[in-house]
């Protein structure tokens, strides 16, 4: 028998708050983030040893939420900097199976995707995504 | 055997996510026949989605890029197809290939294939399940070698997929080198292709399950489902999604006769399930324990609730059951299982999702305190879509709603709207959390 993969991915504070919200009989408002996402482009990326899958390569200008899972064994993170190399946002470092978001307003233009942890990007977690009009 | 609306309601839970009153009245006129076609055939032209598509406070599901869209977008699909079997065995053949820990275009894509292959030929499925990226990757299916072959999809392709026994660590060994030569290709943005490379597939001579030859893998796929375990194996397997308790030896031999006789046909096998007498047994006292995935589709879908906010997503998270995340390559621990504390905390959550979100809520000045404690009750029953209820559970909430008012003042009942009101969401909530409608 090979050794079978296990666990759950558990997501964060917006977990906590959901089930807060499904506990008090899911009578709460609306949730701001949400109705945020009504004008933000979310962009899937999987992270793992040692690459990123971007499942969103091209998006529209505006408010870009970065939704990130950890695939992999080891911790990673997500940094968004320009081509110029001027860091943009990061998320935290994120644990095997976890997940992290990052939401930047980003203009037109190609912007790269990168894992600082270690020589993660050295070793191919490196990438880009094009903002366009 | 008679056909009634108890039948229907049976059939309707164990091959899809329940029946609305008028689908239990209609299709127990129709008869037995006539419903076991509709359920087994499903609708002329193939599945539709009916109703209101998902719009979460203004935004369209984007399943791919969005976390728990995904899970949002297959719920959706349980509660608006024309097509339940279709759904069902989409989810039974998730559990059956259990894949996880995958990209989400990838998952969703394999969800896609199981759907297409979800009634047809089990090989042709095994073929495209073998063939599947998100497989491939799970279990080292991809970049298995010649000069590296890898195990894990051997042994569980015969272990979990097609045989359970019959088979040898040889066996194991031979199919791994059979199976050998898919090669991965990446690009900066991830995954590009998986494909088959003759280079790197293993041409030698190979002895699996007493077959000599240089094998590969569609023979490997002919050979396991060739195999005199095969039948009993997916029989016995598909059977315990439908009927909770465990077939007969004799059951197990006509089954299996039929599914050998159809050529490896899966239609013909669920058709056959679907008749059979044990799946009507004991009407009045369901055995088979919901999923959680059923539990919440099957809700929604039969009190009329389409998906306005992303809660489920969540609550499936907590309930034990996450779409595109089984715990492992075994799938997920069915039956009494599913009915930790902290799951059937959830499950009465999902009871006041649907009782604030959904179609059973209840409209203001919509039920005067001044009702009596059978038309309180029957009023919530409608509304939660006439489930199946004890006459224990019915005298239990007929007793309630006799004595819910006590505490008020007879002369002030006629202008105590909210109570009575109130009263309503207590009944609906329980009609939809109360044991029996954990069961099907």
């Amino acid at each position: 028998m090979v050794a079978r993969r296990s666990g759950r991915i558990l997501a964060g504070a917006a977990l906590a708050a959901a089930l807060v919200a499904a506990a008090l009989g899911v009578g709460a408002a609306a949730g701001a983030g949400t109705a945020r996402l009504a004008r933000t482009t979310a962009v899937g990326i999987g992270a793992r040893e040692y690459r990123f899958a971007v499942y969103r390569a091209r998006v529209r200008r505006g408010t870009v939420r970065f939704d990130l899972t950890n695939y992999g064994q080891d911790v990673h993170d997500l940094v968004v900097e320009t081509r110029g190399g001027r860091r943009l946002g990061r998320t935290g470092r994120v644990r095997s199976r976890s997940r992290a978001t990052l939401a930047l307003r980003l203009a037109p233009g190609t912007y790269r995707l990168v894992c600082d942890l270690a020589n993660h990007a050295a070793r191919g977690m490196r990438t880009t995504i094009r903002v366009t009009r | 055997m008679s056909w009634t609306e108890a039948h229907v309601r049976r059939l309707f839970w164990r091959a899809g996510f329940g029946a609305t009153p008028a689908e239990a009245r209609g299709w127990a006129k129709r008869g037995r026949a006539a419903t076991l076609d509709w359920v087994v055939d499903g609708p002329r032209g193939g599945a539709r989605l009916r109703g209101p598509a998902p719009h979460l406070r203004g935004r369209r599901l984007d399943p791919a890029d969005v976390w728990g869209d995904d899970v949002l977008w297959w719920v959706d699909r349980m509660i608006r197809t024309t097509y339940p079997l279709q759904e069902k065995l989409t989810l039974i053949w998730h559990d059956h290939f259990a894949t996880a820990q995958q990209d989400t275009p990838l998952m969703l894509a394999q969800n896609r294939m199981l759907r297409r292959r979800a009634l047809g030929s089990f090989r042709a499925l095994l073929g495209d399940v073998t063939r599947d990226p998100a497989m491939q990757l799970f279990l080292s299916l991809a970049d298995s070698t010649k000069d590296a072959p890898n195990e894990n999809y051997a042994r569980e392709l015969m272990e979990l997929f097609t045989l359970g026994s019959g088979y040898t660590e040889r066996d194991v060994r031979a199919a791994a080198r059979a199976l050998t030569g898919f090669s991965s290709r990446y690009d900066h943005s991830g995954l590009v292709s998986i494909a088959y490379r003759p280079d790197q597939h293993d041409d030698g001579v190979k002895t699996l399950l007493g077959r000599r030859g240089r094998l590969g893998v569609d023979d490997v796929l002919d050979l396991v489902t060739a195999h005199r375990d095969h039948a009993p194996f997916l029989v016995a397997k598909l059977w315990s999604y439908f009927v909770a308790t465990p077939p007969s030896a004799a059951t197990v031999r006509g089954l299996s006769a039929t599914y050998r006789r159809s050529g490896l046909q899966i239609k013909p096998l669920v058709r056959a399930i679907l008749s059979h007498p044990a799946l009507y047994a004991n009407l009045d006292a369901p055995d088979l324990v919901k999923c959680p995935v059923v539990y919440l589709a099957g809700a929604l879908r039969t009190t009329g609730t389409y998906l306005t906010q992303d809660y489920p997503t969540w609550m499936l998270h907590q309930m034990g059951q996450m779409p595109f995340d089984p715990p492992s390559v075994a799938g997920w621990d069915w039956r009494p299982a599913w009915m930790s504390s902290n799951a059937m905390c959830q499950r009465f959550a999902l009871g006041n999702y649907v009782v604030t979100w959904g179609r059973p809520r209840v409209r203001r000045g919509s039920a005067p305190a001044t009702l009596t404690p059978r038309q309180a009750f029957q009023r919530a029953w409608s509304a939660v879509g006439e489930p199946h209820v004890s006459t224990a559970t019915r005298s239990t909430l007929e007793h309630l709603a006799k004595h819910f008012f006590d505490d008020l003042d007879p002369r002030w009942r006629d202008t105590a709207g909210w109570r009575g009101e109130a009263l309503q969401a207590t009944l609906r909530h329980l009609l939809l959390t109360c044991p029996e409608s954990q069961l099907h």
